[in-house]
């Protein structure tokens, strides 16, 4: 190999060792804090548990809700031409760039418009409750779900949904039998990326909902309890979780994008 | 079977039509254009798979201007095949029969006939269609379009990714299919051979409009525009004017030079033509041959200014003596090499009057 090509080579490896290496020394940080015995002794807290199955629960709960209003409005975007639509485009981005406490205090006001009265005054109160948890969730996910598959839409080739009908499919059904199913690893791997997103939100959620122990404590607020009261033993064992679930997140992903599913 | 009724149709700036064409049932109809002339919008329109601004679209003496795509009855294969990757070959080639919900003893017979007519023996078991051949893949596309037994199949290019070797057997299996099968096909091409070949009538469109409908002959030795005859890559284009008529009533017509052309042509006197011959049809005249009536007119001193060489012809550009003008003279290999011109070398050559064709230019 010629020397400046190595050289070059180097100086573009150099920066990605870096950052391996960064990215390393924060996950081995905390093994001077762990312990074992802590950690099953933390697992066993009801409080912490309850945190987990929360957070499972609500991130399963606003991925799936995400992705019913995702799917249709990533294919409409795609596909459909309509007034207005690159205006419409950019605004969905809104919650992808404003920051998660914004957006939790926005979702509050709106519990005080005559639309979020209307709602309250037929019993339903997001504000502090778990219900208001998947709505942050939802909020903060819903548009990164839409940008991954407005993608994944735009790679298939409209000309196989158009042989679809003349081969006497309707509209749903081109999209039923080809589209859907030619879109499935995008959606797979929507699915799992907004999950982890939702599992891991923490300033919307700590805005719309609190961190209620037991009620509304979700796995990331707890991480912000446990430091804010010096809890190291269990901030580092919901750090260990959390970091678990990312990494099985991020091989999954990986593993259904290579995989023919 | 299927008839287009001053049809219009909008692609952003892209205006296409009014077009009126019709095909009759079993016929075979070559849309031939250049490349962004609106052929597949034409196609789309027909398809409904984009509305028209106006006009309409009967099959089988109805009116379907209004009908969705897949209530048309139209099988569509374009340029990209658009094969479902995520479905095996036997799946995509079922795909249009089980949408239909046809009658499975009905699609089973169909769909051996189809398996030996296109030779599908040997890839319909494989699973994975992307890792077929070019000529595999249109094959399995030809038979997916073909099952569901359309009335009218639409052909959007369907060889233009494909090899020369296996483009020509493919063009002959689907001349083929068209014989055997009770189909009318439209099939889009800006390869004028694979039009010529294939089509019983072509049809040339230029710029959203058709220009001509016809016959192989009546399109390539008679265009009756200027940019038909440009299209058709007729190289010897003279712009000229009728000046008399002749004893025999053919019209002399002339500007550089002068030319008889057949009085069939409804030439008058005074009148701007553009005239051309196809490069193939000038003839040489070798010298000590007696020559036959037809070519005793039109008759030039020429010398070969240049010699182009192609695969299996080549083209001497002659310059006719006391004038300016040159024309394409094309040969065939062989006859070439019998003739042996070299650059500088004089010849007579015969514009013979039964192959010129005029266009008024007024």
């Amino acid at each position: 190999m010629f020397h400046r090509d190595k050289i070059f080579k180097l100086s573009m490896l150099f920066p990605l060792c870096l950052l391996t290496a960064y990215f390393l020394l924060l996950l081995t940080s905390q093994t001077s804090f762990f312990s074992w015995s802590h950690f099953t002794n933390q697992l066993s807290q009801n409080d912490l548990q309850s945190a987990i199955a929360l957070s499972l629960f609500a991130a399963t709960v606003s991925s799936i809700i995400a992705m019913v209003i995702a799917i249709p409005s990533a294919y409409a975007l795609a596909r459909i031409h309509f007034p207005g639509k690159r205006f419409v485009d950019t605004f969905i981005d809104l919650p992808m760039v404003l920051t998660p406490i914004a957006l939790g205090t926005l979702i509050l006001m709106s519990w005080n418009t005559s639309v979020g009265r209307t709602l309250s005054g037929f019993g339903i109160n997001l504000p502090f409750t778990v219900a208001g948890i998947i709505l942050a969730q939802f909020t903060v996910i819903v548009a990164i779900s839409i940008r991954m598959l407005k993608a994944t839409f735009e790679q298939i080739n409209p000309r196989q949904e158009q042989v679809a009908r003349l081969l006497g499919c309707s509209a749903f059904g081109s999209f039923r039998y080809v589209t859907l199913p030619l879109a499935k690893r995008g959606i797979l791997a929507a699915i799992i990326l907004t999950w982890a997103r939702a599992i891991g939100e923490f300033g919307a959620t700590v805005m719309v909902a609190g961190t209620a122990k037991g009620q509304t404590a979700t796995l990331p607020s707890s991480i912000y309890l446990a430091m804010s009261m010096a809890d190291l033993p269990k901030a580092v064992t919901l750090v260990t979780i959390l970091i678990a679930i990312s990494l099985l997140v991020l091989f999954g992903v990986r593993k259904a994008l290579e995989l023919r599913i | 079977m299927i008839r287009a009724e001053g049809l219009i149709a909008q692609r952003g700036d892209f205006f296409l039509g009014p077009i009126d064409l019709d095909l009759g049932q079993d016929s075979y109809l070559t849309l031939l254009g250049p490349s962004g002339s609106g052929k597949t919008l034409f196609l789309e329109a027909c398809m409904g798979l984009i509305p028209s601004s106006s006009g309409s679209v009967w099959l089988n003496g109805q009116d379907v201007t209004s009908s969705r795509p897949e209530h048309r009855h139209i099988s569509y294969l374009p340029q990209d095949l658009a094969l479902f990757p995520h479905l095996t070959v036997l799946e995509n080639i079922l795909f249009g029969a089980k949408r239909r919900g046809l009658d499975k003893n009905v699609t089973e017979d169909h769909l051996s006939n189809l398996q030996t007519l296109l030779n599908l023996h040997k890839i319909i078991d494989r699973n994975d269609v992307t890792s077929l051949s070019g000529g595999e893949k249109q094959r399995v596309a030809l038979a997916r379009a073909l099952l569901p037994q359309p009335q009218v199949l639409f052909l959007d290019e369907p060889f233009s990714a494909l090899d020369a070797t296996i483009k020509r057997q493919l063009q002959v299996k689907l001349r083929e299919i068209s014989q055997q099968l009770n189909v009318t096909i439209l099939h889009v091409t800006h390869d004028q051979e694979e039009a010529f070949m294939l089509g019983k009538k072509i049809a040339v469109m230029i710029q959203g409009k058709i220009c001509q409908i016809g016959s192989r002959d009546d399109i390539y030795y008679r265009p009756e525009t200027l940019e038909v005859a440009r299209f058709l890559r007729n190289q010897n284009i003279f712009e000229m004017t009728a000046e008399r008529i002749l004893p025999d009533g053919s019209v002399e017509i002339g500007n550089e030079i002068r030319v008889a052309v057949p009085a069939h042509m409804n030439v008058e006197i005074g009148r701007r033509y553009a005239t051309g011959i196809r490069s193939e049809e000038v003839v040489i005249i070798r010298p000590g041959k007696p020559l036959g009536l037809e070519l005793q007119e039109n008759l030039f001193q020429a010398t070969v200014a240049d010699i182009l060489a192609f695969g299996g012809t080549h083209t001497l550009c002659v310059k006719l003596q006391e004038s300016e003008v040159t024309i394409d003279v094309e040969l065939p290999n062989c006859a070439m090499r019998d003739l042996g011109y070299a650059i500088g070398d004089d010849l007579q050559i015969c514009l013979r009057k039964r192959s010129l064709w005029t266009i008024p230019l007024d």
